[in-house]
């Protein structure tokens, strides 16, 4: 399939799954073809209406020698080697690579500058940015990315475009707007969605094998708090466990299991958050200089300077994610800790069947997976370095999204561990959970088999189980397989 | 006046603020008193699980917490308004005359509660500091866990920062304002155009809360070239701000008229009102600390943006106006220090930024998850704090720049500027000042403008 682009309402975040994690191919749309000859032609024509009027890198110089002013007659020529000069200006290096779906994600997000006119490009330059997609792309650093503007990653986005034959005005929207932030929210916020409805289910089987009251989760609660984030976490809980037994269950209950709603609607915000700054990041026009099209008081239209390039939305988001993400590391710690003091107060269960310890031989990973995810919390500000007077302060999307990308890895880690602590723990208690969650059950004992004795491949296991997850993440497939 | 409050929709954010910085007292009405009354003939009788909650004898914990301040009186007042909210309702089983008793601690001195130690599972630490002065030999079964259990302290904190935030927030557009003109950047990097190619509501708001201040500005005298960047994403900076201060507020409406006691009773099949009993985590507020944690961290970015303008207005080579923002014929080094007294506000405030996460302490098996609001209302504060100094600056600076270039401000700013010039005058060089001095004044009255929302001394 092709997703074809036609204006900005075409950036969604369905249209960018599909290019990103899809592979999906990006065809420019009539409308948008004509939109941008015509915003092409009102531009020219407000450049050749004066070649000294200030429009940023067509009459002037870039970055800190934006006053120099750049003769008419050499114009077209500077949009050339700008483009060369920042297509070999690719600097950043180290700390692995953005995934390949991100960067396919950059590339769909650039076009949303270009649909609406706003970039004064020609429709030739945006087909030629389309057809990146059917190719390799090129690596991004992840290291040395933070600068001002996002002209350091798109520079090796931008690597294999053809850019000989630029004209005036065409090389910055290439490079310049916010792109890469939009295209990381757009990424994270997928698999947050997915990820937090995973860490759902196995909060859940872990209050089956506890054994803690369901009225904590009472639908009476959705309204009396009255936050539709935490009523819907509230409505999840109650889905994984409809039709629990309400019988067996523990009178008195720890904090981390009353609390569950709430620390769950926290993480609900957080992805709420994000998908909303990925939403409207991925259809904003961010170029700086952008191009407004002619009306009644400028029949020309207008090219003037932005702040556009740096997406303010995105990192604040990232940064509320990754401490959700270590909030709920810390909490699955809590369940794992509380299993294991009920299951050591606990009478024997003489017919369950099996020889089962409560211990699975993974929680000393906890305290580890809880301490990074915490330490991956830490937001990220504005970054404290100033590359030069004009180019005063930079944008720390790459940061953050690292560090929620580390946050994500330990709680993974961390809903692995507890997985394995609440089969064994229903295994030891002879007990099956409620219907919705058999399956889950079923999958994570495919991949972590209750354990008896003393093997010796635990661990092997148990980052199997965290990888199964961080997969199912980015496909939105079932926790451990493919049931659902 | 008097807040009667009737149902759980009068803990409004307004009714809040009357109570606790208006100073206005709070009557039970007949509506609440009816709700009560049936709450309290079938709540207990269906058997308390309060035994099951987190809490050991609450009241007897108090005084173990001691230090790092005490909560400002109109905080505590916030407290006892907010811990209503759970008791109005019914779904508590507390008797209308333990509610009556709240309301009527409202009439006379707060109690101290301290900054410290206030971290445990649920809030009845604190509590007991606010409910100290509250008769309670005759509770009934149930009516302890109701005064103390839930969490009315994330609520009122929550509020008490979304008061002061929104002020804050308008008080830093014209102060971003003033440095847009002293420094004379292009206007277009606030044009109504962008409210659309950007698209988000809350930069939208950043953008003509600008334009709101610079209307009638001169296009003459400014640069010909781009500004600066910290000048041209200004809006979309303080756009997250925005975005910062809608979520506390949201936090701290729906925290105020949320019932989160540790039980509440709820009608059952049978149709009696308050006739089943469900435990309830509520006493762990989830979103008012995270919306703290993310203003902090506006008010830092805030604060280092701010930072970076005074630097380009002090820098003659950035700015293209007079070395150090010097008056002609003065001798000194004229505003160029306080660009190093900036960096001190920008760096606590980014400290202050560190958020506030779930605790790593636990109490005991029971008490595992405690709540960190208490720290993430300080750290708020404190960020507010520092960001105010970087604000004091940025504006002593802009009114300077404007000073010794013989310029005004747009129309809207000369009451902004007036306000500067009336706590820190320019520096002319004429007599002995305390420009130390002067600055803290400016900042205190930035701070006090946060709380009043008028900028005025």
């Amino acid at each position: 399939m092709t997703v074809v682009v036609n204006s900005r309402d075409d950036f969604t975040l369905e249209n960018y799954r599909r290019v990103a994690t899809g592979g999906e191919a990006v065809a420019i749309g009539p409308e948008a073809r004509t939109t941008m000859a015509e915003g092409r032609a009102n531009f020219l024509r407000l450049l050749e209406s004066d070649r000294t009027q200030f429009i940023y890198g067509v009459t002037s110089s870039f970055g800190p020698r934006a006053k120099l002013t750049i003769p008419p007659d050499q114009q077209r020529a500077h949009a050339r080697a700008f483009g060369f000069r920042r297509g070999n200006w690719a600097r950043g290096f180290g700390g692995g690579y953005l995934d390949e779906r991100v960067v396919r994600g950059i590339v769909f997000a650039r076009l949303a500058n270009f649909v609406a006119g706003n970039s004064k490009a020609r429709p030739v330059v945006a087909e030629r940015l389309a057809a990146l997609l059917d190719g390799p792309l090129p690596r991004v650093p992840l290291d040395g990315e933070v600068g001002a503007g996002e002209v350091l990653p798109m520079a090796h986005v931008m690597y294999g475009l053809p850019r000989g034959d630029l004209e005036e005005g065409e090389a910055n929207p290439l490079m310049n707007g916010s792109p890469v932030s939009a295209a990381l929210a757009a990424d994270t916020a997928l698999q947050a969605g997915h990820r937090l409805d995973h860490a759902e289910q196995i909060f859940a089987l872990s209050v089956e094998a506890f054994g803690a009251p369901l009225d904590v989760y009472d639908d009476v609660l959705d309204g009396l708090w009255g936050d539709e984030d935490e009523a819907s976490a509230l409505a999840a809980l109650r889905r994984h466990l409809a039709g629990a037994s309400p019988g067996g269950r523990r009178p008195a209950v720890p904090a981390s299991y009353r609390v569950l709603g709430r620390v769950l609607g926290q993480a609900h915000r957080a992805v709420t958050g994000a998908e909303e700054a990925a939403r409207v990041s991925l259809r904003s026009v961010t170029d700086n200089p952008v191009y407004v099209p002619p009306d009644d008081g400028h029949p020309l239209g207008r090219a003037f300077s932005t702040g556009g390039f740096h997406n303010a939305m995105a990192y604040p988001a990232l940064n509320a994610l990754a401490a959700a993400w270590a909030d709920l590391t810390l909490l699955a710690q809590r369940h794992v800790t509380a299993l294991g003091a009920a299951a050591a107060s606990a009478p024997p269960v003489p017919d369950s069947g099996s020889a089962a310890g409560a211990a699975t031989g993974l929680e000393p990973v906890l305290s580890g997976l809880v301490e990074e995810a915490r330490a991956a919390a830490m937001p990220t500000l504005l970054p404290a370095a100033v590359n030069d007077p004009q180019d005063d302060v930079s944008s720390p999307v790459f940061s953050a999204y690292r560090r929620q990308a580390r946050a994500a890895e330990c709680l993974d880690g961390a809903l692995a561990v507890l997985a394995a602590k609440a089969s064994q723990a229903l295994l030891q208690a002879g007990r099956q959970p409620a219907l919705p969650l058999q399956d889950l059950l079923a999958d994570v004992r495919a991949i972590f088999p209750p354990v008896e004795g003393s093997p010796h491949d635990i661990g092997a296991r148990g980052g199997d189980l965290a990888a199964a997850l961080a997969r199912s993440a980015v496909t939105g497939s079932a926790p451990f397989g493919a049931s659902q | 006046m008097t807040v009667v409050v009737n149902t759980r929709d009068d803990f409004t954010l307004a009714n809040f603020q009357r109570v606790s910085y208006g100073e206005e007292p709070v009557r039970i009405g007949a509506g609440a008193h009816r709700s009560m009354t049936a709450g309290a003939r079938q709540g207990p009788a269906v058997g308390s699980p309060g035994k099951e909650t987190v809490r050991q004898a609450p009241w007897a914990t108090r005084g173990a917490d001691f230090g790092g301040g005490y909560l400002d009186p109109a905080a505590v007042r916030g407290i006892l308004f907010a811990r209503l909210a759970s008791l109005v309702p019914g779904h508590t089983g507390a008797r209308p005359i333990v509610a009556e008793r709240v309301a009527a601690l409202l009439d006379g001195p707060m109690p101290r509660v301290p900054l410290d130690g206030q971290v445990s599972a649920g809030e009845a630490l604190p509590m007991a500091h606010v409910l100290a002065g509250l008769r309670r030999d005759d509770l009934h079964e149930g009516e302890e866990e109701a005064l103390l259990g839930g969490s009315p302290c994330s609520a009122a904190l929550a509020a008490d920062a979304a008061i002061s935030a929104r002020y804050r927030l308008g008080c830093a557009e014209g102060v971003c304002a003033l440095s847009i003109e002293g420094f004379g950047a292009p206007l277009t990097a606030y044009d109504e155009a962008l409210d659309g190619l950007w698209g988000d509501p809350h930069e939208t708001a950043a953008l003509r809360g600008l334009r709101r201040y610079l209307d009638g500005a001169g296009t003459a005298e400014r640069r010909f070239h781009q500004a600066p960047v910290s000048y041209r994403i200004i809006p979309r900076v303080l756009g997250q701000v925005h975005r910062a201060v809608a979520a506390v507020e949201k936090a701290a409406t729906v925290s105020l008229r949320s019932v989160t006691s540790d039980v509440v009773y709820v009608s059952d099949e049978l149709g009696r009102p308050a006739g089943r009993a469900v435990r309830s985590g509520g006493y762990l507020n989830g979103m008012a600390y995270p919306a703290l944690n993310a203003l902090s961290a506006a008010w830092a970015d805030l604060a280092l943006v701010a930072e970076r303008q005074v630097t380009a207005l002090n820098t003659a080579e950035t700015s293209g106006l007079p070395v150090n923002l010097v008056a002609p014929g003065a001798s000194g080094n004229g505003t160029y220090a306080y660009g190093w007294a900036a960096n001190g506000y920008v760096e606590e405030a980014r400290a202050a930024a560190t958020p506030a996460l779930l605790p790593g302490a636990v109490d005991d098996l029971h008490a595992d998850v405690l709540s960190p609001t208490f720290s993430a209302y300080r750290r708020e504060r404190r960020a507010a704090e520092c960001l105010d100094g970087v604000l004091a600056i940025l504006a002593i600076v802009s009114s300077q720049a404007l000073f010794v270039t013989g310029r005004n401000p747009a129309g809207p700013l000369l009451p902004v500027l007036s306000f500067v010039r009336s706590v820190f005058p320019p520096i002319d060089g004429a007599g002995d000042r305390d420009l130390s001095a002067d600055g803290g004044r400016l900042q205190q009255a930035l701070g006090a403008a946060a709380l009043s929302g008028q900028l005025a001394v």
